[in-house]
């Protein structure tokens, strides 16, 4: 299976044979559960999110097209899965109490990683938290899973322009908080062309 | 130019533009220090570590897919084989619905006198929609049994605030239609609805919010229950999700005393056990509340504390709380 195309995996799932299932999960796990974890910073919600995602993707797999990439259409049904998560009013509660359940990963509780590194991580999370959930959205998938701003537009369900909006201001929001940067009022002229 | 110094961070420039930018910055002091502020930014950002996936859910997925263990399974007729209940589990489930309802004359109908089931609307109950329910069925927890049947597959949980004064739990859940209980925390019809939550087989989530009300609620010394702290300790002996046991422990150590005490074998199998630290780290700690709050521990739990203490390859944080919580155990 692992020298198949994400799309030649999907084509034999299609067929109803879901034998690439786990090759597929082994290829994308990691970055949906990265991506859930991180919007929601809760990793109990962050693990039912992967595994709804995957069961939808066999479930739904005649929806996916060929044309488009595998990994797009498991962030757009993660990133649903999300706002859904959040729209729950007891979920909101729960973002808002800074909920970290889950064990930290080994990787976090590395001995490589430096007091600074640590303390970071948490100022990350937290400024992560602070932007609205379309920013947080836009910034994670185009900041940390390195989509193009047309995919994230797929994925979020709304114009390009609006997606470089969202990562604007999330940089701007996110600067504010973790260089310490709100800069001094005064602002370059030289406007955009 | 600002604007732009995002989408120079995420080199979705086009060249000309890049190039037009970057010499602007070089020339401008005020973008320049703009530009070191967003780099510093995308610079802590990559402070943020990946997290590594935990390994059941990998097993978790492959069984809801209906993939033991990997092997693949065809189905007919390219007919995507989820798990379609077989006939018993519904009857199962309806008659979950009945003992819930109290009285089976009464399933199936929209009112019911002796029931008191308001159908109300599910906007009127505040509640997000199910995709397949029309509508709610309101009921007090008095009017149920507490007599829970057949394993009903209770799904999409949610706890619904209302008037924190009126010392009401209200949960809502489909069974074959959606429910929502609203009742006192010492109704014993409540007590089970929440341990029966607590040990569900549904998302980790629901669980997590159930031990969130749990904690809340019966911290009360006026809520105490026995049967709440026996579920939590059902909760840290077999939830697969270390998560949901490490919160099952901080839940246990928020409850009185004289309830939680019972518990204490949960804590202290847990500690010996428990294949996660993190669980264990937990356990200990309990027990050291446990001694610090005057409780005799007994002969069982003072060895195995002293055992850990003492332990080469056990955990260095589990083995120094253990050895703090020999120091509080009064001889």
């Amino acid at each position: 299976m692992k020298h198949l195309s994400d799309q030649e995996l999907m084509r034999i799932v299609q067929a109803g044979d879901y034998s690439p299932a786990s090759e597929i999960y082994d290829r994308y796990s990691g970055r949906i559960y990265n991506f859930a974890f991180r919007f929601l910073k809760n990793a109990e919600a962050a693990e039912d999110a992967a595994q709804e995602v995957f069961v939808k993707m066999l479930k739904y797999a005649n929806q996916f097209h060929g044309d488009a990439k595998l990994s797009t259409w498991l962030f757009s049904i993660t990133a649903n899965w999300c706002r859904d998560y959040l729209r729950k009013s007891d979920n909101k509660a729960k973002e808002a109490e800074d909920v970290l359940v889950a064990l930290p990963a080994p990787s976090e509780y590395s001995p490589d990683r430096t007091l600074e590194q640590r303390e970071n991580e948490q100022l990350v999370r937290r400024a992560l938290m602070g932007l609205t959930p379309e920013q947080r959205e836009a910034i994670l998938l185009s900041r940390y899973q390195g989509l193009s701003y047309a995919e994230i537009a797929q994925i979020a369900g709304c114009s390009e322009g609006a997606v470089k909006t969202r990562v604007f201001r999330a940089m701007e929001t996110l600067k504010k908080t973790l260089a310490g940067h709100a800069g001094r009022g005064d602002r370059c002229l030289n406007a955009v062309q | 130019m600002t604007e732009r110094m995002p989408f120079l961070l995420t080199e979705s420039l086009d060249a000309a533009r890049r190039e037009e930018t970057h010499q602007h910055i070089e020339t401008c002091t005020l973008c320049s220090e703009e530009w070191s502020a967003y780099q510093e930014t995308w610079r802590v950002m990559d402070d943020l570590p990946v997290v590594e996936v935990p390994p059941a859910l990998r097993e978790r997925f492959l069984a809801a897919a209906g993939l033991e263990g990997g092997r693949p399974v065809r189905p007919e007729n390219n007919v995507v084989p989820f798990h379609r209940r077989p006939a018993f589990k519904w009857v199962a489930q309806a008659a979950a619905v009945v003992v819930l309802a109290g009285s089976g004359y009464f399933f199936g109908r929209e009112t019911a006198p002796t029931f008191r089931s308001e159908p109300v609307s599910v906007e009127r109950a505040g509640l997000i929609k199910p995709l397949s329910i029309a509508e709610t069925r309101v009921v007090d927890a008095n009017a149920i049994s507490p007599e829970i049947e057949g394993r009903p597959n209770i799904t999409n949980v949610s706890f619904i605030d209302g008037d924190a004064s009126d010392n009401q739990i209200r949960v809502a859940f489909d069974i074959t239609s959606r429910w929502t209980v609203t009742g006192n925390p010492r109704d014993k019809s409540m007590v089970r609805l929440l341990s029966y939550m607590l040990e569900s087989e549904a998302g980790i989530a629901p669980r997590s919010n159930a031990l969130d009300v749990v904690r809340r609620t019966y911290s009360d010394p006026a809520n105490a229950d026995p049967e709440i702290a026996h579920a939590l300790a059902k909760v840290l002996r077999n939830d697969e999700h270390e998560g949901v046991r490490i919160r099952a422990v901080e839940t246990l150590t928020t409850l009185p005393a004289n309830v939680a005490l019972p518990t204490r074998d949960a804590l202290i199998e847990a500690l010996k056990n428990d294949p996660n630290p993190a669980v264990r780290l937990k356990a200990v700690q309990a027990l050291a509340n446990m001694a610090q709050s005057g409780a005799t521990l007994d002969a069982e739990a003072v060895n195995t504390l002293r055992l850990k203490a003492a332990q080469d390859d056990e955990n260095l944080y589990v083995r120094v709380k253990a050895a703090e919580a020999l120091s509080k155990i009064k001889h």
